[in-house]
């Protein structure tokens, strides 16, 4: 309840429906997840409870008349610090009902470091000179599993879509990311919830099974996720996709597994998922048959054995020891290594972990990258950053920083319609996109939306493009931490880049002791 | 199918080197592995064929099992008949940490003792152990059957959200969410067909049902 008292509500009466017409509309009540507005024995609209608006200001889109409006209230952060509105309010809470708070979405507010404390450098006298992005080239194809696999992968942009299992998303939304996908090369993923039928034909750009007509040029790739829930696995699930992922956590609730809800699990999910309908699909938070570090090489190298040497294999990894957990993961065997940040979303969480458990994403990156580079496996074994990306400007950094690529998740959703109010846990997404809902999966049109997702990741492309040959180069992969700056100590501290006017590291980062 | 077994010696052979030729073996001969203590893995997502593993085995053999038949006469490693979807995978002497995980069909039989954590997220295969099984067997089950024959350690059961374990001997503790019943005639009949087919001997009248208390355990609706 961090955001409670956050936001006044205002809701003109001249303008709104109901107040001329009581019971003629009531699109406001509707559609707030957290009942901000309530109808009176009269039915007339009122705002029941202005303190629970979280600003997503779904309510105000959905308004007939455009009659609300949602700003945020002065900060109590100010003037009642730590007892805030939100904070009274969530011990209240705790009190009456003996329980905490779950919620979906990611980290939001709060002092996290992120990436707009880094400048991106441009080229002039003294560095290469810049390129010309309308009329040159710039090429920004990431391969996994060139040396390592029969059928490697050939990202045409260094994007993906991270891990959203079926099930916290609507088949709708699941093929849609697909499709987008298909429509730019890139990854989607399947989650950890089995796959849909029609995602890995339609992720590789086919509308029909028999994959004779592509549609969606230049077709995509499907990555299937074998994790600690292990749900819908089997040895044709594994070699459904282009590639496994083995998930050992993410950046929402590291150190616990994935929550799906009973109310979530319709009859088509628990098919899938091969559980009964309505049952709580709680993963475990960690691999039963995983008992030491050298038992997840072992899977890395039977799953490469099941998917007969063809595939690559990827691990996720959540925010914790970035160093020592990439390390592993890249002894383990893995062609590619995702790593999720604290600000990495989810669909149902306590909101406890979502919000303050995990390293941030700028933090992550350096030591992935030294931990890469100590092993001589820097750039081959590639490293995806994730976590609060929100365009080409975060993936440019971050590529800059040492990964290889980035991954859009809760961007993703937004792209799709969303408006982060944080309750994808209810299933009640107007958007379609959380909702297991026929009447609220209906509004999501895969093709639309599908659609909408490349438009976001090409315009992503095009930013990161603007951002590579602005400072000189024509490769993503000739991106280095030369071409960023820290614009404060605190950023300069955590990341090692040269903070601005000092155009140096900070002194102990010169030492070179950084792990 | 010829008569003899074709033999696979896996001796400094790698996964890859031993699992390749045991698949084009398999097509149209059955196969008697030997030496294969050092392959993790072997006869991983296999859909059809008859294997015997001699010796000592690695760990996760069978993993994902997809339809085959796997024999063991000895003992198995760690994490056999990992994530099975269908077939039939038979140890005659004991089983160590965590058999048959994440299973979702077929049928594993272990005819010695199982270690801890045996049978964990069951969801719909048929276990049974002819000896005793170690401690948190059948954690998390959501279906299928677990048989135990001997005895259990602590915490058997814990969270059970669907199907049954049936227990001949005692248990160390229950865990969460399990009620300890009495078999019915079902239940009866169906136990003495497992035990008479995979030599189990025991009486299915004495066995103890285990079952879930409440549907949805973790959050109360």
């Amino acid at each position: 309840m961090a955001t409670v008292g956050a936001f006044c509500v205002t809701l003109h009466e001249d303008k709104c429906i109901n107040s001329r017409m009581p019971g003629k509309c009531a699109t406001c009540v509707e559609i707030c997840p957290y009942g901000v507005y309530s109808l009176n024995g009269d039915n007339e609209v009122t705002v029941q409870n202005y303190n629970a608006c979280v600003g997503c200001r779904l309510c105000a889109e959905f308004c007939p008349e455009n009659a609300i409006r949602i700003n945020p209230a002065e900060s109590e952060l100010v003037s009642r610090y730590p007892w805030t509105l939100g904070t009274v309010e969530e011990i209240h809470h705790k009190a009456l009902t003996g329980s905490y708070g779950l919620r979906g979405f990611g980290t939001m507010g709060g002092p996290t470091p992120h990436f707009d404390g880094i400048v991106v450098v441009p080229s002039q006298l003294s560095s290469p000179a810049p390129r010309d992005k309308y009329r040159e080239e710039c090429n920004m194809e990431v391969v996994i599993g060139e040396d390592t696999c029969e059928k490697p992968i050939r990202l045409q942009y260094p994007f993906i879509f991270p891990a959203m299992s079926y099930g916290a998303l609507s088949r709708e939304a699941k093929l849609a990311l697909a499709i987008a996908a298909a429509r730019t090369g890139i990854i989607t993923n399947t989650g950890e919830g089995g796959v849909v039928e029609e995602e890995p034909y339609y992720a590789n750009g086919y509308e029909m099974p028999d994959r004779k007509r592509k549609i969606w040029e230049p077709g995509g790739y499907l990555v299937v996720q074998w994790s600690t829930g292990r749900w819908g696995v089997s040895a044709d699930y594994v070699n459904a996709g282009d590639a496994v992922e083995v998930k050992i956590g993410q950046g929402a609730k590291p150190g616990m597994g994935g929550h799906l809800l009973g109310d979530k699990v319709t009859e088509d999910i628990a098919a899938i998922r091969g559980i009964p309908v309505g049952s709580d699909a709680l993963s475990p938070c960690r691999y039963y048959d995983v008992v030491e570090p050298e038992d997840v090489k072992k899977q890395v190298e039977f799953l490469r054995d099941i998917t007969n040497y063809q595939r690559p294999i990827l691990m996720k990894l959540g925010p914790s020891r970035p160093y020592d957990d990439v390390r592993a993961a890249a002894l383990a065997g893995v062609d590619a290594i995702s790593i999720d940040g604290l600000v990495g979303g989810t669909g149902c969480s306590p909101e406890v972990v979502t919000q303050s458990v995990g390293i941030p994403t700028i933090a992550l990156i350096g030591p992935a990258v030294r931990a890469l580079k100590d092993l001589g496996l820097h750039r081959k074994v590639k490293l995806f950053a994730l976590g609060g990306m929100r365009g080409g400007l975060d993936a440019y950094k971050a590529m800059a920083m040492g990964a290889d690529g980035v991954g859009f998740g809760s961007a993703a959703e937004i792209a799709m319609g969303c408006r982060a109010c944080m309750a994808c846990h209810q299933g009640n997404c107007p958007y379609g996109i959380t909702s297991q809902n026929p009447k609220l999966r209906e509004r999501l049109v895969p093709e639309e939306i599908g659609q909408r997702l490349a438009n976001f990741i090409n315009a992503s492309a095009e930013e990161l493009k603007i951002l590579t040959m602005l400072s000189g180069h024509s490769d993503v992969k000739e991106l280095s931490e030369e071409d960023l700056r820290a614009l404060d100590v605190n950023t300069a501290a955590i990341t090692g880049l040269k903070l601005v006017g000092y155009e140096r590291p900070l002194p102990w980062w010169e030492n070179g002791n950084a792990k | 199918m010829a008569d003899a077994p074709y033999v696979l010696d896996a001796k400094g052979k790698d996964l890859r080197a031993a699992s390749t030729e045991l698949k084009s073996k398999l097509a149209k001969d059955s196969v008697v592995v030997k030496n294969a203590s050092h392959l993790h893995g072997l006869c991983g997502g296999l859909k059809s064929g008859e294997i015997t593993i001699e010796g000592n085995t690695g760990d996760y053999l069978g993993v994902v099992n997809s339809g085959a038949l796997i024999k063991v006469p000895g003992d198995a490693g760690r994490y056999v008949a990992d994530n099975m979807t269908a077939g039939t995978v038979i140890v005659e002497g004991d089983a160590d940490y965590g058999a048959a995980q994440y299973c979702y069909g077929g049928t594993v039989v272990i005819k010695g003792n199982a270690g801890d954590f045996t049978a964990t997220m069951n969801k719909g295969a048929t276990i049974v152990v002819g000896g005793d099984v170690g401690d948190e067997a059948a954690t998390y089950m959501v279906g299928g059957d677990v048989v135990i024959g001997g005895n259990a350690g602590k915490n058997l059961g814990n969270y059970l959200i669907r199907g049954s374990i049936y227990i001949s001997g005692e248990w160390a503790s229950l865990g969460h969410n399990c009620a300890a019943g009495d078999v019915d005639a079902d239940d009866v009949r169906k136990l003495e067909t497992l035990l008479k087919e995979y030599g189990v001997k025991a009486d299915a009248k004495t066995f103890r049902k285990i079952t879930p208390v409440s549907d949805k355990p973790f959050y109360s609706h």
